[in-house]
């Protein structure tokens, strides 16, 4: 086993944290309060390349493998940025545009990646439903082809990026009859009519992120819009799990190493019984409770990306148990983070809370909790 | 960066499995009177020698380092948890005394026949009052002539009835030493053997020292008392994460099998969610121990400057995931767990020792706290 980075990734690490801490966490807080995406950060996220860290030059990437693509998701965590704009970042970049470029023909992966590496554009993927989250097979959505056309009809619920995305990958049955094997995907761009997104839902954490309905009323899209072939769409939004157990967990790691540093700071200034608040156990035990959860997570995170590096088929059971740790074992160090920081880190300019609250998707978004505990169980 | 075992290591890894399924078929190891208990670790400490195990982390073994050790005192753990503490306490912890401070004629003297295998080490270190680190010995030794003569009281020494040879940490003028103690010198005591909740299968006691002269060459290195106790309790510390990982192997690996054979309501019981998702949750602890002990281990040899803290973090972690998982084990084996003779039953009674012995649990979330405020 070798548990090293290469000095290049180190490094870019390093760069990513120097970027983001200038040009992007000055502007979170304010973001976060009003709960308004942050265009001009990505846009700057655009600029800086990382929205398209690993997908080849010529389609306007880095061709960065994917352990430098999860270390620059876990550097805009550790520097500050907030849960809602990675998170969208994440369904941009790997749940709707990698999409495209692993299944798209060559017409469009030219006519997309492109623009959505850049940041020109941005991208939604969606495939939960008002009625079909945990159990995706049952979904509703309906795809038909009529002529050289296809006409969708359906709602996607709790779609990030969803009020603001220029394209979106979304998922219907062109079989109804099937399960799985009835389910296809389908690029969408804004203004098709017949396709319109919900007001951005109100929610506890990631609120710099847009969420909401899409709404399908006979929309009409043209059959070279379809990804792949048709009953493939369920494998393909299963290959994004790969990116989902990595680079997507990536900033939760980074944001509870970010908890960990200014933890420290704050117990080593703020003084209490004529004392720094850091000389007492209980204090250092928080501090320990968030470490120990850090260096757990991210060797599970660097796990998935290494073996999606070494060209692997995703091992689900391992994936899943990444899940599950990241989104389950993270309530108590980030409550101890918020603690820590008294009625301070009850309060929005501390940060905490605001960790605290984003991570609360962990146990919820892209596969709950309980449906990694069902994957695991069937697979060990 | 590589997250997998080299076929070198998955032979190796084969091989200490087989020897140690043999030496567990041939009797229990986790009972027995002291003399029993002596005979089976010096055989299984000969067929140890047979392998690479015993000189892991002592001497540089090709295409073997922390992280294999890690992973074989699973294997070893796993199989008989009793012992593996006392081939640990003896081989790892001992040998590490040795092979770390000891001066060319000591290692030819003890490290040769330890690493065959000939001969039985333990460490005597704890004391009753003084059992953070950062605290002065009061084991004391004055040097008179050419030999040395020491005092004090040290408590829960494993393999203290039956080692040959007991390292005893004591303090000589400002600095620590270690002094070897044969077993029937004159002026050690040995107390009587000690019953305990787990790991009955190894031999503990406590002991005195009044007077015990020994030669001035049987005196192990001279360190400062930080730093010398702070590699001691290191490697200890490597013992306990390794110990935690094979209990929680065992436990879990039992709780699974029993789990998809064993049916009620015509379904095997992991069918039910109650069972199957307690299972996953065992096996995402197991995997996430696993990993952060690995990498631990391998930071130890490549990044030692790290290796104090990010392995206090794996000991805390792991030792208390295998609580938390021998537990659940229990309680998934039901009836058929507590029922005494089992491996579930016995990880439970043994994963408690992991957060008190070595850095306890507290201590350690201290040493872990002060690390994080002095490098914020
Ligand atoms: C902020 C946010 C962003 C999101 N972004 C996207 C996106 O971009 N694209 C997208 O397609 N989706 C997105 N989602 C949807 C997300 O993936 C789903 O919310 C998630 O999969 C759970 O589905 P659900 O909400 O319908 O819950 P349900 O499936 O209705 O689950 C409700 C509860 O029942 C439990 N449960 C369900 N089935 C079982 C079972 N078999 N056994 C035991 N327990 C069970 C669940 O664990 C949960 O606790 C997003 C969600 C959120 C909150
Ligand atoms: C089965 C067994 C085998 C052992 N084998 C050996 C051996 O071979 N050689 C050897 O030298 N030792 C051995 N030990 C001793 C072991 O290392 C000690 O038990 C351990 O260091 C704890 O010391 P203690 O039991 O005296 O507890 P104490 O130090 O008295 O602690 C009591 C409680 O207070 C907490 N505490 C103490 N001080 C602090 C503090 N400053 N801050 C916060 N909390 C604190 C502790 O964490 C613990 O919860 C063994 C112990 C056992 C049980």
């Amino acid at each position: 086993m070798d548990f090293a980075f290469t000095k290049e990734q180190l490094m870019f690490k390093q760069e990513v944290i120097r970027f983001a801490e200038k040009e992007i966490v000055p502007r979170v807080r304010e973001h976060d309060l009003k709960e308004e995406f942050d265009f001009e950060s990505f846009r700057k996220l655009g600029e800086f390349g990382i929205l398209g860290l690993h997908f080849p030059e010529d389609l306007g990437g880095s061709g960065a493998d994917v352990i430098t693509t999860v270390l620059a998701s876990e550097a805009l965590g550790e520097a500050g940025v907030d849960g809602g704009l990675t998170l969208s970042l994440g369904a941009h970049t790997f749940l709707c545009a990698d999409t495209i470029y692993r299944h798209g023909t060559d017409e469009q992966r030219k006519k997309y990646v492109p623009k959505l590496a850049s940041g020109e554009w941005i991208g939604c993927m969606g495939l939960t439903e008002p009625n079909a989250g945990s159990d995706v097979a049952s979904l509703k959505a309906r795809a038909e082809k009529k002529g050289d056309a296809y006409v969708l009809n359906g709602n996607k619920m709790f779609i990030t990026n969803g009020p603001i995305a220029d394209v979106a990958v979304v998922y219907a049955k062109t079989n109804p009859e099937l399960k799985h094997a009835g389910i296809s995907a389908f690029i969408i761009e804004k203004g098709t009519p017949g396709f319109s997104a919900g007001p951005n839902l109100i929610k506890m954490g990631v609120r710099t992120s847009q969420t909401s309905e899409l709404i399908m009323n006979d929309c009409v899209i043209p059959a070279q819009n379809l990804l792949g072939e048709e009953g493939e769409g369920f494998n393909m939004s299963m290959q994004t799990v790969e990116w989902d157990r990595s680079a997507l967990l990536a900033p939760f790691v980074g944001a509870a190493q970010y908890m960990l540093k200014r933890c420290a700071t704050y117990a080593n200034e703020r003084e209490q019984f004529g004392r720094p608040i850091g000389k007492f156990q209980a204090v250092k035990h928080k501090l320990a409770n968030i470490r120990i959860f850090v260096e757990a997570a991210r060797t599970l995170v660097y796990r998935t990306a290494w073996c999606k590096d070494q060209g692997r088929a995703l091992n689900h059971l391992e994936a899943a148990v990444a899940k599950l740790f990241l989104g389950d074992w993270s309530l108590v160090p980030t409550n101890d983070g918020v603690v820590l920081h008294g009625g301070y880190g009850y309060c929005h300019e501390y940060d905490m809370e605001r960790i605290f609250r984003d991570g609360r998707l962990g146990p919820i978004g892209g596969g709950t909790s309980d449906i990694q505990k069902m994957i695991i169980s069937k697979l060990m | 960066m590589n997250y997998d075992f080299s076929e070198r290591e998955t032979a190796f890894f084969s091989q200490i499995d087989e020897l140690m399924q043999s030496l567990a078929e041939a009797g229990d190891s986790d009972r027995g009177d002291t003399g029993a208990v002596g005979h089976r670790l010096r055989h299984a400490l000969k067929r140890l020698a047979e392998t690479p195990y015993l000189k892991l982390g002592l001497q540089a073994q090709e295409g073997l380092d922390g992280p294999s050790l890690m992973r074989a005192m699973e294997i070893v753990s796993s199989l008989a948890p009793s012992l593996f503490l006392s081939v640990e306490m003896s081989a790892r912890v001992f040998g590490r005394i040795l092979s770390t401070w000891g001066n060319a004629e000591q290692k030819e003297r003890w490290l040769a026949p330890l690493l065959k295998g000939e001969i039985v080490g333990a460490l005597a270190l704890s004391e009753d009052s003084l059992n953070v680190e950062n605290e002065p010995l009061k084991t004391k030794a004055k040097a008179e002539g050419d030999a040395v003569v020491i005092n004090g009281r040290k408590q829960y020494v494993v393999n203290g009835p039956v080692a040959d040879w007991i390292a005893v940490a004591g303090a000589i003028e400002d600095k620590n030493a270690i002094f070897l103690i044969e077993k029937n010198a004159a002026g050690l005591r040995l107390g009587d053997r000690i019953a305990t909740v787990g790991y009955e299968g190894a031999a503990i006691c406590g002991l005195s020292l009044e007077n015990c002269r020994i030669r001035a060459d049987r005196v192990v290195g001279r360190f400062e008392p930080k730093e010398g106790l702070g590699k001691i309790r290191l490697w200890e510390n490597q013992v306990i994460v390794g110990a935690s990982l094979g209990l929680m192997k065992a436990a879990f690996e039992s709780a699974k099998d029993y789990a998809k054979s064993h049916e009620s309501g015509a379904k095997p019981v992991i069918a039910y969610q109650e069972v199957g998702f307690k299972l996953a949750e065992m096996l995402t602890l197991l995997q996430t121990s696993q990993l952060l002990a690995c990498r631990a281990a391998w930071t130890a040899e490549h990044m030692p400057e790290e290796a104090d803290s990010l392995t206090l973090c794996a000991k805390v972690f792991c030792t208390e995931a295998s609580e938390d998982v021998a537990g659940k084990a229990l309680q998934i084996l039901a009836g058929a767990g507590y029922v005494s003779g089992n491996a579930a039953e016995r990880a439970y009674r043994c994963a408690k020792y992991g957060q008190i012995a070595g850095t306890s649990t507290e201590i350690a979330r201290v040493r872990i706290g002060d690390c994080a405020l002095e490098k914020p």
